[in-house]
């Protein structure tokens, strides 16, 4: 008997194609987890004068990729493996993972869209302008960074079945990683926190978008930096993989 | 004359969750153009057969062939020849009833023109849902869309979990109407039901499962004739006149299972 076994390329466009609808009529999520980063740095304008553009533009990228990673992914992926809307896909003629190839591809597109946003409302608003090499490198930085957020965020659906746990705990670990991030970047916390916090997967995302902007200063601590977010990601990426189940029955 | 290859052969099957042994060595056929029934309590095993079929479970052992493509060697081809409505299906609710036609449509390499979409959604009298997303649908409204995905690529092999659970009557007929005018199309359907009235009006055969395995294979009415004399069977008849359903009370138990 003979069957038609459609091109991966054409599963992956009518997967793709779906997604972006889904993630589209989505429309208060998607707002929020981009507008918020716009918000606070409208918000900073004193503080772009204080601690310089870099740091504001980095700080509201960073807080958006652990929106993205944490909230909007984790939560969207507990959701659809609750309703069995994977377990569908996966029984028809698909490459499993094809399946997650094009929802990472639409939070990739949220990454930049969410960068551009953030430098748009930085120029417009705070009239904060970088090096072309700066745009072009943050874009590169910020796609790493989104990657170590999108692992953890596969981590915490690779180990919690339930969906509302999921939304609960993906809420908490963003607010802990917020305010342990920032507020030990400043000390606030006394200094282990801080040297804590800087190497943390906050502090180390913020220190590579923060150096990118400003691709002359490229030292090599932001170096290590970029190794130690790459070293996160893998690990986090990795664990969610093994972990995670298509059904949660 | 050339025999006709069976549709599915399923042979010494075996599933395990841990150490506990759900599906334990289970063979059976399919012919083509047959509808057949997997009937059996709660946890008795009928999903988690239908599972291994769909390529959702790996069984600990034996064989499942699918119009010719063994589910470990080839699982996509052999998905590709299975159409499939879950006991549970959802499509993604933001999405609306066309588009998530389309999508599969994708999915299973189906050119999918404006005109065939129009077809089908009349077929299936939902003219006018293409643009109402699935969760704005009645239950049996969503059967059908189900049903219309499940074959949308023609396949040669239907697997239907519990396809009437939940539905009015009149839906329930309806459906039954779909599947004898997919087997006149030539396709083969398995299905799972607990409901004996299903499987008197629509299965050529049916298998009675129990405890993960299978305790008789035959057509509705051969069970009957062939149990009619049984004890268990007859204790179990409440009127007198021996039914499929006092046939599977008598073989599987009167007690009722979680």
């Amino acid at each position: 008997m003979e069957v038609n076994i459609p091109k991966t390329s054409a599963v992956f466009a009518a997967l793709l194609r779906a997604d972006l609808t889904t993630q589209w009529r989505n429309r208060r999520s998607f707002v929020l987890v981009l507008l918020v980063p716009v918000i606070i740095l409208i918000s900073w304008k004193d503080i772009v004068d204080k601690l310089g553009g870099a740091f504001a533009l980095s700080s509201c990228i960073t807080i958006g990729l652990v929106a993205i990673g944490l909230m909007g992914y984790s939560n969207s992926i507990a959701r659809d493996r609750d309703k069995g809307i994977f377990q569908r896909l996966r029984v028809a003629p698909v490459a499993s993972w094809s399946i997650m190839a094009s929802r990472l591809t639409v939070q990739l597109m949220m990454i930049l869209l969410l960068t551009l946003l953030v430098f748009l409302a930085g120029f417009y608003i705070d009239h904060i302008t970088l090096p072309v090499a700066g745009y072009l490198f943050t874009f590169f930085t910020a796609i790493i960074g989104g990657i170590l957020y999108l692992g953890l965020g596969q981590v915490i659906v690779g180990l919690i079945q339930n969906p509302e746990t999921v939304n609960s705990t993906s809420r908490l670990v963003y607010f802990l990683f917020i305010m342990v991030g920032m507020f030990g970047e400043f000390g606030i916390l006394g200094e282990k926190v801080k040297q804590i916090s800087l190497w943390s997967p906050y502090g180390t995302v913020k220190h590579i978008i923060s150096a990118g902007m400003e691709p002359t200063t490229w030292n090599n601590e932001a170096t290590m930096a970029l190794l130690v977010a790459i070293g996160y990601a893998a690990v986090f990426s990795g664990v969610g993989i093994k972990k995670f189940k298509w059904n949660n029955k | 004359m050339q025999e006709q290859m069976n549709v599915l052969e399923v042979t010494g099957l075996n599933v395990y969750y841990g150490s506990f042994h759900a599906v334990k060595d289970i063979s059976f056929t399919l012919r083509p153009g047959e509808i057949f029934g997997l009937l059996g309590p709660n946890g008795a095993g009928k999903t988690s057969t239908l599972s291994a079929v769909e390529g959702l479970l790996k069984p600990r052992s034996g064989t499942i062939v699918v119009a010719g493509f063994d589910m470990k060697e080839k699982p996509r081809h052999a998905r590709a020849a299975l159409g499939v409505q879950l006991q549970f299906t959802s499509f993604q609710p933001e999405l609306k009833v066309g588009e998530i036609i389309q999508l599969y449509a994708g999915i299973y390499g189906v050119a999918m023109p404006a005109d065939k979409l129009a077809g089908i959604l009349q077929s299936i009298k939902l003219e006018d849902a293409a643009d109402k997303k699935f969760g704005q649908l009645s239950g049996g409204q969503q059967q059908r869309v189900s049903l219309a995905i499940a074959t949308l690529h023609n396949p040669t092999l239907v697997l239907l979990d519990e396809p009437t659970s939940g539905l009015d009557p009149q839906s329930r007929r309806q459906l039954w109407e779909r599947m004898e005018v997919l087997r006149e199309k030539g396709h083969t359907i398995i299905l799972t039901t607990h409901s004996m009235e299903e499987a008197e009006a629509v299965c050529d055969r049916i298998a009675i499962i129990d405890h993960g395995a299978i305790l008789v294979i035959d057509t509705p009415q051969s069970l009957i004739d062939t149990y009619r004399e049984n004890p268990a069977v007859v204790s179990a008849s409440r009127r007198g006149k021996i039914t499929l359903e006092d046939v599977f009370i008598g073989l599987t138990g009167e007690t009722i299972r979680s």
